[in-house]
């Protein structure tokens, strides 16, 4: 009880605080180093940013100054702890992104409190998710890192869902549903209480019907469900294990379910001794988890005790370097299983992203780009040919808005947006000024989108049998020209032809002739 | 809410539950019953019979009053009407009475004349005489007001709890006219007593309301005084008082300050000098003879606790007790220091309360202090404790204090040192509307080189250095993690940053407490069997809560022994057939009040303690803010444990209650009498000799010749 660990360097306390649909919550963390930490306080106040945003589109005024006077409690609190204003982190999630005044809302609480607050896109809150899960799995649960799981994180106006075939993510959605805001759309249809479970069904139905298509569900024995409910939930009917999470099984799941919607809220405020918020999100939200649940031949829910603020902890701490790599190849199992959905030929995105790197990597110092850059080129190499599936004609356009309007796990919507124009201009017309979607971009993406395009198409060009003829290539500078030496299991004159053509943009871009050997 | 209140209180049987007035009034019969203990110093017993008056006062200002303004036909929990209750606190209040003054008059009185003699204006002598002519004169003649009233007039004019003197006038020389009457409140600025100039040591003291009588010609020039009466009348404190309030009448009078002054008359107390004027009196309160009470001598006995304390007569008195240095904290430590492995209790009175105030004082001045948070429910303004904590603020810390203004007493010296504490930063926060923080705790943030650590202080009494050296008390000294988190989040809802968190190791009412209290009997029901037999022990103040009642007959008549050591008020009944058979109460009265509330449940051999700010009783339960914290590490669980068997074999101070509603007074058989609170003072005592002899015994050896 009284462990104290030994270090001799000063310890550093970061605070963070998650700007919620529901409430306004906030955790101070001491912290032990790369992905490790303790926190040490915690706050939270209920707050209707989501009611008011998913009724009216905005955040009333009477919601706004709460807003204010609860955040300027919680940096009186923070003062406390002396901690240094950079190491403040202010997140807001769903209600905050949606709401339509929210740029002059942030403003305000700038200038008021000097807190700068980050609004949480769908994905980066999926990622946060992960890694939070990941963080607090990884030591008592080994196996979940090669499970098929299904994660999901209810929330006050949104729900997570991720994928995972084998550890592998294979689908990551954000979805337009949450609690606050079922219960709000409830509210506003109809005040008949058992509408909300088939209403609900309707709801997430097709949801899980893409999931399907992504991955059998009934493959998935393990599902983790992360959020407030489940943790009440867990706390009531499941058992703790190793301090960690919580395992819940689905017939006690279902039989306290049964018994909060027999119950009033006021009974639900009295038994469970939480908010009147807190009661009125809850039967919405664990009818979320079960609905998801019971497509799953998972038998159990394990209750993780971790939330979003969790992972921006875990980012804090420099804790996700570990996962970096994890991570990115989630990216790249998300992109495939994109692919897939879209009956692409794997071997010849795979052959194709092999070759781009090659190139990418050789030429790291004409491009100077980043390794963020090369997963978004792995990735675009990856589903180049996507829109095959839409049709093979003009299929650079095709795969461009299939992949601007799917979710891959990950990537933030700016990042979608420099992939699916690299996917654009893999081949057919170089970028220019009636492009809408590349003039869309802001001009460091464009030329990111310029060079990685370049690449993608002399990888392409290298692989233009989908043969993967090309066991290995050799690239070598000499001055203006670059020298491809390949290495080819059979004839080459198909990829030969096609470097002819495809080179121009490469060798405009770079000032390089391609000289294949 | 409320509707589920009255639900409940319909399904409890009456017969069940013990008259919760009629149970104050035997507390307050057991602390006359210590006034009436010859071989106590006669002063100590003076200070008892002092006490009984000034807890019969607040018991009708408040209780009364509530009881009166019941509808007629609502019936107590103990199924009695408000006329039954009211008839059965009559009896029960001139029994003790009457008990009160013989003691005072036949005992305690002569006992101590060679010391201090009390004399009636016709024994003076004349300088005594001449003396009080000048007092009179110069100092109490200025101070009076007299009022004339007329027959027919109303009791508006009698102030709550103040002495008043009613004059019948005649005209001087003119006999045959009407008589007319005045009243003269004697001004509570002046002393009760006067002390007369004697030859020797000793003390002489006349009573004022006889200096006032034998000078009041003076007040009415032209009048012969007929006729007069000594009398006070007790008023409602609070018009709406809260049904669910209890005996703490300290708090509840405080509360009602303001507003008491208004309220109707609950109760008339006269001296036996005028029959006629006493009629008349009580024509002008529309009080029955049921609420008129004769006082065979002096009224209102508060004042007489003076004496107690009057310089050289420590013969007649116990010597004042020293509190020793816990045992827990040896002298000189740095409590920080200490407390990094192992927790602390100290046990107040008997230990000192002075580590806590060197404990924020340190942390005031030490540099790693990051943050102090306090809840300070009644905290004299030249407390150590406040220039601990303004210290603390000067000195950058961040310094939270949590001020219940709804206990305050002296509203504007109260008002002083909040100023003072916000003046110098300090972050005060006024509790909650509608709900009093009652509980007590205390946190320090200190950032060391292992990371952030907390150090709290758990305490079922309040961070008060005098009340410290007469309520027995229990504090926890932790910086165990799970508690001191718990701690810091129970910070954060009462100090507004968070909404009300849900704990696991401590437990907060409203929220959670009483649940936990019921969960804890519960296990014990469903655990005990014949081969491990459940066992429950408590010390309360009170125990008034009909439902955790019911959960201790229950868990009676699954088995569990059930052992309650109640100061006040008990409305369960213990003993009866079929519903309370192992269920054992008694209650200590000495010379410390008992105050410190603890909980103990045998969990099948994994036994669990509890301390807490809380008594059972429906307002503190669920209309308060208080704290149930666990003792969980083994030596100080023993040391509980003991505490509690001691008190439940204490055989000189204890009386047990009978399934009837009495309380007998335990007495020695055959074995040693056990008086719990002396054998506390001497265990205290003999830690400290322990630490002298031991010092003696550690020797230095020498491995080197001495240079």
């Amino acid at each position: 009880m009284h462990k104290k660990p030994t270090r001799k360097k000063a310890i550093e306390l970061v605070a963070v605080i998650d700007i919620g649909s529901s409430a306004i919550r906030m955790v101070v963390a001491e912290m032990h180093g790369p992905g490790s930490w303790k926190v040490i306080d915690g706050a939270d106040q209920p707050v209707g940013l989501g009611r008011d945003v998913f009724l009216s589109g905005t955040i009333t005024r009477a919601s706004a100054t709460q807003t204010l006077q609860i955040l300027q409690a919680f940096l009186e609190q923070i003062a406390g702890w002396q901690i240094k204003p950079e190491n403040i982190t202010a997140i807001g999630t769903s209600a905050l992104r949606e709401a339509q005044n929210r740029d002059m809302f942030v403003d305000k609480i700038a200038l008021r409190t000097g807190l700068e607050i980050s609004i949480i896109e769908g994905v980066e809150a999926n990622r946060l998710t992960y890694i939070a899960v990941r963080n607090a799995l990884r030591m008592v649960r080994p196996g979940f890192s090669r499970a098929n799981s299904v994660i999901i994180e209810v929330g006050g106006g949104s729900t997570e869902v991720m994928l995972l075939h084998a550890g592998r993510m294979v689908a990551a959605h954000t979805l337009n549903t949450g609690t606050v805001r079922l219960e709000t759309e409830i509210k506003t249809v109809t005040g008949f209480g058992g509408y909300l479970e088939r209403f609900l069904r309707e709801h997430v139905r097709s949801t899980l019907e893409t999931l399907d298509t992504e991955f059998k569900l009934k493959r998935v024995k393990t599902f983790v469900a992360v959020g407030g409910d489940a943790r009440l939930a867990a706390h009531e009917v499941g058992r703790e294990i190793a301090d960690a999470y919580h395992v819940v099984d689905k017939a006690a799941f279902e039989k306290f379910l049964r018994r909060l919607q027999s119950m009033s809220t006021d009974e639900c405020v009295q038994r469970l001794h939480i908010s009147y918020a807190d009661a009125e999100a809850l039967v919405p939200g664990l009818l979320i988890y079960l609905n998801f649940m019971d497509d799953t031949s998972a038998t159990e829910m394990i209750v993780p005790t971790v939330s979003i603020r969790d992972g921006v902890l875990l980012g804090l701490s420099q804790g996700t370097d570990e996962f970096k790599e994890e991570f990115n190849s989630q990216i790249i199992a998300s992109a495939i299983s994109l692919g897939n959905k879209y009956g692409f030929d794997e071997a010849h995105g795979r052959q194709t992203a092999k070759l781009a790197l090659q190139i990418f990597d050789h030429l790291q110092s004409e491009h100077g780009l980043d390794a963020h850059r090369r997963l978004l080129l792995e990735v675009a190499a990856l589903v180049h040919d996507i829109g095959r599936f839409v049709n093979a004609r003009d299929h650079h356009r095709h795969s461009e808005y299939v992949v601007a309007n799917s979710e891959i796990f990950g990537l933030h919507e700016n990042e979608l947006n420099v992939v699916s124009n690299v996917v654009r201009f893999h081949r057919s017309s170089p970028p220019n000024k009636s492009h809408i979607c590349f003039m869309g971009l802001s001009t460091e993406d464009r030329i990111v989108v310029t060079k990685l395009a370049a690449i993608l198409r002399i990888a392409d060009a290298l692989d233009r049998g989908h043969q993967s003829r090309i066991r290995k290539i050799e690239l070598e500078s000499f001055g203006d020209e670059l020298s491809i030496r390949c290495h080819p299991h059979g004839d080459l004159a198909g990829e030969r032809m096609a470097l002819v053509t495809c080179s121009q943009m490469f060798e405009d871009l770079f000032g390089m002739k391609i000289v294949p050997e | 809410m409320n509707a589920k209140r009255k639900t409940t209180k319909q399904r409890h049987q009456p017969a069940q539950f013990l008259d919760r007035e009629l149970s104050w009034l035997e507390f307050n019969a057991r602390v006359l019953g210590e006034a009436l203990q010859p071989e106590l110093p006669p002063l100590e017993r003076l200070k008892f019979l002092s006490i009984v008056s000034s807890n019969l006062d607040e018991f009708f200002m408040v209780r009364v009053a509530a009881v009166r303004s019941r509808p007629e036909t609502a019936t107590s929990l103990a199924g009695m009407m408000p006329a039954e209750t009211l008839q059965a606190i009559s009896e029960r209040v001139r029994d003790t009475i009457a008990q009160q003054y013989k003691c005072l008059l036949e005992d305690l009185l002569p006992a101590i004349s060679t010391r201090v003699k009390f004399s009636r204006p016709a024994e003076h002598n004349a300088t005594q005489r001449q003396f009080v002519h000048d007092l009179f004169r110069n100092e109490i003649f200025p101070t009076l007001t007299p009022l004339k009233i007329g027959a027919n007039a109303k009791l508006t004019f009698g102030r709550n709890l103040i002495l008043h003197i009613l004059f019948e006038l005649t005209p001087a020389g003119r006999p045959d006219e009407q008589a007319q009457m005045a009243v003269v409140p004697v001004p509570g600025s002046l002393d009760r007593f006067c002390n007369l100039p004697v030859d020797d040591k000793s003390y002489c003291c006349t009573l004022i309301e006889d200096i006032i009588i034998d000078n009041a010609a003076a007040l009415f020039p032209g009048y012969e005084i007929t006729d007069h009466l000594v009398w006070r009348v007790t008023r409602d404190a609070d018009p709406g008082v809260d049904e669910e309030r209890d005996e703490d009448f300290v708090a509840a009078m405080a509360e009602m300050l303001v507003r008491r002054q208004h309220g109707g008359p609950v109760r008339l107390e006269t001296d036996t000098g005028s029959g006629p004027l006493l009629q008349k009196l009580q024509a002008m309160t529309n009080l029955r003879p049921r609420d008129t009470y004769l006082i065979p001598g002096p009224i209102d006995l508060k004042p007489f606790v003076k004496l107690a304390f009057l310089p050289g007569l420590d013969s007649l008195r116990q010597k004042p007790w020293q509190p020793q240095q816990p045992r827990d904290i040896p002298k000189n430590t740095d409590i920080f220091e200490l407390l990094q492995d192992r927790d602390a209790l100290i046990h107040l009175p008997y230990e000192s309360f002075d580590p806590i105030i060197q404990l924020l004082s340190q942390a005031a001045a030490d540099e790693h202090v990051l943050a102090i948070k306090i809840t300070l429910y009644r905290t004299s303004g030249d407390s150590p404790i406040i220039d601990a904590l303004a210290c603390a603020a000067v000195n950058g810390k961040q310094v939270t204090a949590v001020v219940e203004l709804k206990a305050r007493f002296d509203e504007e010296q109260n008002i002083g040192w909040v100023d003072k504490l916000q003046r110098v930063g300090v972050i005060v926060i006024y509790g909650i509307a509608e709900l009093k923080i009652h509980s007590k705790a205390c946190m320090i943030v200190r950032r060391e080189r292992s990371g952030i650590q907390r150090y709290v202080h758990l305490g079922t009494g309040n961070y008060n250095d005098r009340t410290a050296r007469l309520y027995s008390d229990l504090g926890l000294l932790t910086t165990n993690e799970q508690i001191t988190y718990e701690t810091a989040l129970f910070f954060n809802s009462i100090t507004g940053y968070s909404s009300v968190p849900g704990l696991r190791h401590l437990a907060m009412a409203p929220v959670a407490l009483k649940s936990k209290v019921i969960s804890l009997i519960r296990r014990e029901s469903e655990r005990t069997n014949h081969h491990d037999p459940g066992s429950i022990m408590a010390k309360l103040n009170s125990l008034a809560d009909p439902d955790v009642i019911e959960v201790l007959y229950e868990a009676s008549q699954a088995g569990v022994r059930i052992q309650l050591n109640i100061r006040g008020v008990c409305q369960l009944v213990p003993g009866v057939k079929g519903l309370s058979d192992n269920i054992r109460v008694v209650s200590i009265v000495d010379g410390f009040l008992e105050h410190s509330r603890i909980l103990c449940v045998r969990n099948g051999g994994a036994e669990e303690l509890y301390l807490s700010s809380a008594d059972w009783m429906p307002r503190n339960l669920e209309h308060r803010v208080e704290l149930m914290f666990p003792v969980e590490q083994d030596n100080l669980k023993r040391r509980l444990v003991d505490l509690l068997e001691l008190y439940f074999s204490d055989n000189t101070n204890s009386h047990e209650l009978q399934s009837d509603g009495t309380w007998i007074r335990q007495s020695p058989k055959r074995g040693r009498q056990v008086r719990a609170q002396e054998r506390l003072c001497q265990s205290a005592l003999q830690h400290t000799e322990s630490l002298k002899t031991s010092s003696h015994k550690k020797f230095t050896v020498r491995r080197g010749p001495p240079s």
